[in-house]
């Protein structure tokens, strides 16, 4: 029982730190740009395909130049997206036409992702693939390498905010925009940099998740709410916020699956989101948040 | 002297309206050199949208804004900004999760090099420029006796103290002219005297500033010129001393509390 429950632990971690990554970029873009993005799950997807799709299974390159390749153009299109449509939809006179601009983006990457890949799966050979047994406990290459990945991408995205100059101007844009335009911060300029760095976890994400849930239009659906719950439940707006609160529904539906039928474990982040957003919206960190 | 004849920022028949609202109607001013110059006027007289116009917050309807002999209307905020345009605002605009030397900080940080590659390849030159920043940031909170509160969080200052804090702010990016949005509102008289002392200060140091205020003390303290505004009209411009006893702004400004007090002033032994 004591091997299962940390074997689900380790498995609940490692989904956990995906969750957390998709509540980061989710925080990103909302504290950037005040925007809901709905579209990140078909970034996911687009930075996977673009991955799986293209870079391995069509030019057969390397895996370290098929990512280098992949996260560049993904950087390039998330500041296309905030140049051409963020920074547009920011400036509506109503959030809903904003969060309806999200919505319909997505509509239109899923769209083009079938049109030019297709609409069927694609898996990738050999991607993270593989088992690692430490004691009594048989790890997947895929978590290690989901925890090692989320763990180097949060501590290079602090050292990127504390240290160099965008990033502390990505901090300013956040709390006040109107106060970092007359400190010289060009405002627009930032968010083009936030949402690049947004789309490149979400292609990070597509990448780490392609063992776990193969390459479809549909693979990140789930993962996408279970992001936006980990917002909620850590603390919205709140980056240690996203952090805590996808490790600690990574944790608890892979717990649950000791109680309930797996099957059923997906519910189990929605009814915390639930149960968080009634009784306590700010979620854990929310003072701080 | 001369150079205080030398005009620093000059807006030339700066209208703005919104929809049928003329909230700022041919306005001209000119801000001189090493001068603190006050923008005075009732409420809702086009005061701060006078600002906003200047540092490109709003379009302007009509007419220029040139800021050292060169145009800066249709200019973006950073833009402006980076000309050297300083401002405080009549709201403060703090960054709330930063420490107050962050804050001020942040003033410098768009005049630095402190890029993502410089900051990977160059991390020695990019500390010793972040020492810089720091040390000139620490010199302003000294100057403003706000060096003690240096490493407390700005939404935990009391609101005098975060209001004062965007002055250093606004020093920190080397401005040739500090706009200046009510900075007296809200200050205890104490505050308010070391407010006055501070601008007063800058000021000797060759800084120009464009002062909007409603406290007459430290208008007429500070000024050298004042421009009056009135439903969005320049109504009056001049010395102080001229501005005080300009029938029109006393009418339409300081009002016959203003009046009465000097007249009881007068009669005074």
């Amino acid at each position: 029982m004591t091997t299962m429950v940390i074997q689900l632990l380790i498995t609940g971690i490692a989904y956990g730190l995906i969750y957390s990554l998709v509540g980061i970029e989710y925080t990103l873009v909302w504290n950037s740009s005040g925007l809901l993005n709905f579209s990140h799950d078909r970034l996911i997807t687009l930075g996977a395909y673009i991955f799986g799709g293209s870079m391995i299974l069509s030019l057969n390159l390397n895996y370290p130049v098929a990512i280098i390749v992949t996260l560049a153009i993904m950087g390039c299109v998330g500041a296309l997206l905030a140049m051409g449509v963020f920074n547009r939809l920011r400036s509506m006179r109503s959030n809903i036409f904003a969060i309806i601009g999200t919505v319909v983006l997505s509509k239109i990457i899923a769209e083009f992702i079938r049109l030019f890949w297709g609409s069927g799966n694609m898996r990738v050979p050999g991607w993270l693939s593989g088992t690692v047994r430490i004691g009594n406990f048989a790890i997947t290459v895929a978590n290690i390498v989901i925890t090692v990945v989320a763990i180097v991408l949060v501590i290079v995205l602090q050292l990127f905010f504390k240290f160099t100059k965008s990033g502390k101007a990505i901090r300013c844009v956040q709390q006040n925009k109107k106060a970092s335009a007359l400190m010289g911060i060009n405002v627009n300029r930032s968010i083009c940099i936030t949402t690049g760095i947004s789309t490149i976890i979400c292609a990070v994400v597509g990448l780490l998740v392609i063992p776990l849930v193969n390459i479809s239009a549909t693979m990140a659906i789930t993962i996408g709410l279970k992001g936006f719950c980990a917002g909620v439940i850590g603390g919205f707006g709140y980056i240690p916020g996203a952090i805590v609160g996808g490790i600690f529904i990574g944790i608890i539906e892979n717990l649950a699956t000791l109680v309930i039928p797996a099957v059923y474990k997906d519910a189990v982040s929605f009814i915390f989101l639930i149960v968080f957003l009634v009784v306590k919206p700010t979620g854990f960190l929310g003072k701080r948040a | 002297m001369s150079d205080k004849n030398e005009l620093l920022l000059k807006l030339t028949d700066v209208s703005k309206h919104f929809a049928g609202l003329v909230a700022v109607d041919k306005v001209n001013i000119g801000v001189r050199k090493n001068t603190i110059h006050s923008l005075i006027g009732p409420n809702g007289a086009g005061k701060t949208t006078t600002v906003n116009l200047i540092t490109g917050v709003l379009p302007l309807t009509s007419g220029t804004v040139e800021f050292m002999g060169e145009k800066i209307n249709g200019l973006k905020t950073y833009q402006i900004a980076r000309k050297g345009i300083g401002r405080t605002f009549q709201n403060i605009k703090v960054f709330e999760t930063m420490t107050l030397l962050e804050n001020v900080m942040v003033g410098g940080h768009q005049l630095t090099k402190m890029g993502v590659l410089n900051t990977i390849f160059n991390f020695r030159g990019t500390a010793k420029e972040d020492k810089l920043l720091k040390e000139k940031a620490e010199y302003l909170l000294d100057k403003l006796g706000m060096y003690h509160l240096r490493n407390h969080t700005m939404k935990n200052l009391p609101y005098g103290r975060q209001k004062i804090s965007e002055i250093a702010r606004a020093m920190m990016t080397d401005p040739k002219l500090i706009l200046l949005d009510e900075p007296a509102a809200g200050l205890n008289p104490s505050e308010r005297a070391e407010l006055v002392a501070v601008i007063q200060k800058s000021h000797e140091e060759g800084m120009t500033f464009l002062l909007i205020e409603h406290n007459m003390d430290v208008v007429m303290n500070v000024s050298d010129d004042i421009s009056v505004l009135s439903f969005g009209r320049l109504i009056a411009k001049g010395e102080p001393n001229a501005i005080k006893n300009n029938d029109e702004v006393i009418t339409a400004y300081l009002g016959s509390a203003f009046v009465k007090d000097q007249s009881e002033e007068k009669n005074q032994p």
